[in-house]
């Protein structure tokens, strides 16, 4: 749906409502190039400082193909609580469960809306997807779901003060690791892949442009083909206790940018010019 | 052994702690308040919704004429009367929308010196909302205080946030609520017309109209 | 898709013609499920509702359903469901006992999230030790999460409490979940007559304008939505508004007494109501009760019958009444917890009721046990 305010309430809704209508992003295919010319459909938050988590979520809304179709999914966690302020339908239902209600969702939609791609986007932190939630992620991508994961990886439970994840890396003393943590960083790409992912890509918000690509050929593969899978290294300033100047400069140093297609999604890639 | 903080607690804490239909006042009334520390859902205090046709005046089932008559009453008498659209008339998502939001502020127009504070969503706002331009169900106590309205009008709002607005309203504010309600009406408002449709809407816009002449 | 005609609810459930089939309550429930047009069912086996789901499968696959698909678990399906319903779709599932547990931190969340979902339970015991049997206990748990429930006493009215649930579930002024329980084995793997309306008549769809929250489609205002918001900060306002949404979702269910009056009937079915020892039973413990009171009035004991049929909202009125004038109440039930039993002694004099007799674990309750119980109280009051 692209908003339009009803005649005679043009005057009384908020700022941020109206310049949503005359400048926001619906229906206009603006890209990361354009932050800066248009009213972005994401409000005031209380994230922290440095916060790359919150850096990356602006890069992800910036970068969706169909804004006004589609609907994000996110579960517990520092997401949460930026979530409400997206002008974007969203769903918070429990800790973990992201992908299961992403799958009867989509299900939802495409009976309801049968000409029309309604996009469902899962965001969700690295405790939620490879953790709580694992079972529910890695069965929408056995299922063959059409709908896009991504991952904001932070390497730990931020929201909930600084715990260990298993996307911690090896030997990173964090709470409930009081010794550091004892075996590698979950390998959530290959699992992916091997999961039924057509489409599976690991990047940073210090790479917006390389970020943007992935996320709008995530998304576009999972209409057409199946599931999806972006993995975004988004480091916590609050609980690695570095100076929120540092978060950018962190991100790069450790990003690691990968791509996989399966031979479908490179074709459809191909053919659509992403 | 009783515990001591019984002590402290007043009658009518306990009364809108009984929550079963057991303990439901017989005389239960939905008026303005402040209420109580957490005042109770009126539905779990015996109130029900009207039938087709009526409407609810603090509770009890009226016909829908008579409580027109009582909301035209109301907001011609009201000091500061407000009205609270919500999305379902704010976005023009169909015809029947737009129709309804025209209608909407014809009423407004019928009513001297009537406000209008939109409720465009249900979020909580960050940093903080600004009670000057908007009404948000989580702290609609806030616009209340702010801008002393003594008489409001709720229409377009989803019916959860609705109730949950017109409670915490009852609950902390001595504003006059009433909805206009597209479904079933809403006990925790202290008038409420049910099946409210754009003609609904105009009836009770002439309804006004005639009051305010006559009363001049 | 299979053609189907749409009818009106009150016709589909007072006044269309009724045919006889054979059935067990886990066929009844798929018969159910066919007529209420359903758009999306979620499974995951485990004993005794396996069956009910994989017909449901079956239906789907001859058209009855729009989607259908076997869940990674039970939460999962919970889950799923609840995004669907959030998207707009009217969804069905199922589950038993420890997939009930499983699952349970989205049942609250339905009911938080004004979701009209409709599950089927088809109670059995929980672990440890594993037991597949018949025990309701989880209706006991079930009781407090803001759903609504149901007890189905037999197959036919598993069939009928399941179309009557989607009516109810659906009412704007309602909008919460439907849990509709029976006993499993004894109702779900028993064979007895049903009368089921006609295969080619459905419920009218669900109509996702009318729901009390925003509908997750991109295409109903507000669009800057989550569901569902939470506040933040740590002060009275935030809490309150939690405790209000709280109130909310029980007020609800308050409302639903009016669509259960008109669509169920009545929460209770009662027999001999001034009788000095009432008995209070819901799903098969009040099939085994009702056998119980014939044989005591035989025997010249003045006993009296109430089948609960309604959990939540418990008939809190209606039991207050009924259990002011009789000497003293028994209540049968099969579960160790006495889950009913602590409903109607929250409800009257409490040193009137006897919770009991009580059986538990898959032992099956013969009307011998209860009737033995009432002589006893016939001697003593």
């Amino acid at each position: 749906m692209i908003p339009k305010i009803s005649p005679g309430f043009e005057d009384v809704l908020p700022v941020e409502y109206r310049e949503l209508v005359q400048d926001g992003s619906y229906g206009r295919n603006l890209r990361i190039k354009d932050l800066g010319t248009f009213k972005e459909s994401i409000e005031e938050h209380p994230l922290c400082a440095g916060c790359a988590l919150s850096l990356s979520i602006r890069l992800i809304v910036a970068s969706l193909p169909c804004p006004e179709d589609t609907i994000v999914v996110g579960t517990t966690g520092c997401n949460s609580i930026l979530m409400p302020q997206l002008a974007i339908h969203n769903i918070h239902s429990l800790f973990g469960n992201q992908n299961a209600v992403a799958s009867g969702l989509k299900r939802a939609l495409k009976i309801r809306y049968p000409d029309k791609h309604k996009d469902v986007v899962v965001v969700a932190g690295d405790g939620g997807t490879a953790d709580i939630g694992l079972s529910m992620t890695m069965h929408s991508w056995f299922r063959r779901e059409n709908i896009t994961t991504i991952m904001l990886d932070n390497e730990g439970y931020s929201n909930t003060g600084g715990q260990e994840s298993s996307m911690t890396r090896e030997g990173v003393v964090l709470y409930m690791a009081p010794l550091g943590k004892k075996y590698p960083k979950t390998r959530m790409f290959e699992i992916a892949r091997e999961s039924g992912c057509a489409y599976v890509a690991a990047v940073s918000p210090a790479s917006p442009r390389r970020l943007e690509k992935m996320v709008r050929r995530a998304i576009l593969v999972a209409r057409a083909i199946g599931p999806t899978y972006v993995q975004i290294y988004c480091p916590c300033a609050t609980n690695y206790k570095f100076s929120p100047s540092e978060t950018l400069k962190r991100t790069k140093d450790d990003e690691q940018i990968r791509e996989y297609m399966s031979s479908d999604a490179k074709e459809l890639i191909e053919r659509l010019g992403e | 052994m009783h515990f001591p903080i019984i002590l402290f607690l007043t009658k009518n804490w306990l009364e809108s702690h009984m929550a079963s239909a057991i303990c439901s006042q017989k005389d239960y009334k939905v008026v303005p308040g402040p209420e109580a520390y957490l005042s109770p859902a009126a539905a779990s205090m015996g109130i029900v919704l009207p039938e087709k046709g009526q409407g609810l005046i603090e509770g009890q089932i009226v016909s829908e004429k008579v409580a027109m008559e009582a909301i035209a009453k109301k907001l011609l008498g009201a000091k500061n009367p407000t009205f609270f659209p919500g999305p379902n008339v704010l976005w023009a998502v169909s015809e029947k929308a737009v129709a309804k939001a025209v209608a909407l502020q014809e009423m407004v127009k019928a009513v001297p010196g009537m406000k209008i504070i939109p409720m465009p969503d249900y979020r909580p706002k960050y940093p903080m909302i600004n009670p000057e331009v908007e009404i948000n169900p989580n702290h609609p106590n806030l616009t209340i205080w702010h801008n002393e309205i003594d008489v409001c009008v709720f229409a377009g709002v989803h019916c959860h946030y609705a109730n949950l607005a017109l409670k915490i309203i009852r609950g902390g504010t001595d504003c006059y609520t009433i909805a206009l309600c597209a479904n079933p009406g809403h006990e925790d408002a202290m008038i409420s017309l049910r099946d409210v449709h754009v003609e609904d809407i105009r009836r009770l816009t002439k309804v006004i109209e005639r009051l305010r002449e006559g009363s001049k | 898709m299979k053609e189907r005609k749409v009818v009106d609810p009150e016709y589909l459930l007072k006044e269309a013609p009724r045919e006889k089939k054979f059935l067990i309550g886990n066929e009844a429930v798929a018969e159910a499920v066919k007529r209420a047009n359903v758009d999306i069912g979620v499974s995951y086996p485990i004993t005794p509702q396996s069956e009910a789901m994989h017909l449901v499968g079956d239906i789907y696959a001859e058209g009855y359903l729009k989607d259908y698909y076997r869940a990674e678990h039970e939460l999962g399906a919970m889950a799923a469901v609840a995004g669907a319903a959030m998207g707009g779709a009217r969804t069905f599932t199922a589950t038993s006992g420890p997939g009930t547990l499983r699952a349970f931190e989205m049942f609250p969340c339905w009911a938080g999230a004004r979701l009209p979902i409709v599950c089927a339970f088809m109670c059995r015991g929980v672990n440890s030790p594993l037991t597949i049997q018949p025990d309701n206990i989880e209706i006991g748990w079930l009781m407090d999460t803001g759903m609504l429930i149901f007890h189905a006493e037999n197959p036919q009215e598993f069939f009928d409490m399941l179309l009557q649930a989607y009516v109810i579930a659906e009412q704007p002024d309602v909008h919460i979940p439907v849990g509709v329980c029976a006993d499993g084995f004894f109702v779900t793997h028993t064979r007895e007559i049903v009368e089921v309306t006609p295969e080619d008549e459905m419920l009218p769809p669900y109509d996702p304008s009318k729901s009390p929250c925003p509908t997750m489609d991109m295409e109903t205002p507000p669009i800057r939505q989550i569901r569902d918001p939470f506040v933040m900060k740590s002060n009275y306002i935030s809490y309150n508004a939690h405790a209000s949404w709280q109130q909310e979702v029980r007020a609800a269910a308050e409302r639903s007494r009016k669509h259960i009056a008109k669509y169920l009937g009545s929460s209770i079915e009662v027999t001999n109501p001034d009788a000095e020892i009432l008995l209070m039973a819901s799903g098969t413990a009040a099939a085994q009760a009702r056998v119980a009171v014939e044989r005591a009035q035989k025997d010249g004991i003045d006993a009296g019958l109430v089948k609960v049929k309604v959990i939540r909202p418990f008939p809190d009125k209606e039991i207050r009444e009924l259990t002011e004038n009789p000497k003293a109440i028994l209540v049968p039930e099969h579960n160790i917890v006495g889950w009913l039993a602590r409903e109607v002694m929250s409800r009257t004099d409490y040193t009137k009721v006897c919770g009991g007799p009580r059986v538990f674990g898959g032992m099956t309750m013969p009307p011998e046990v209860i009737l033995s119980e009432i002589k006893n109280l016939a001697r003593v009051i």
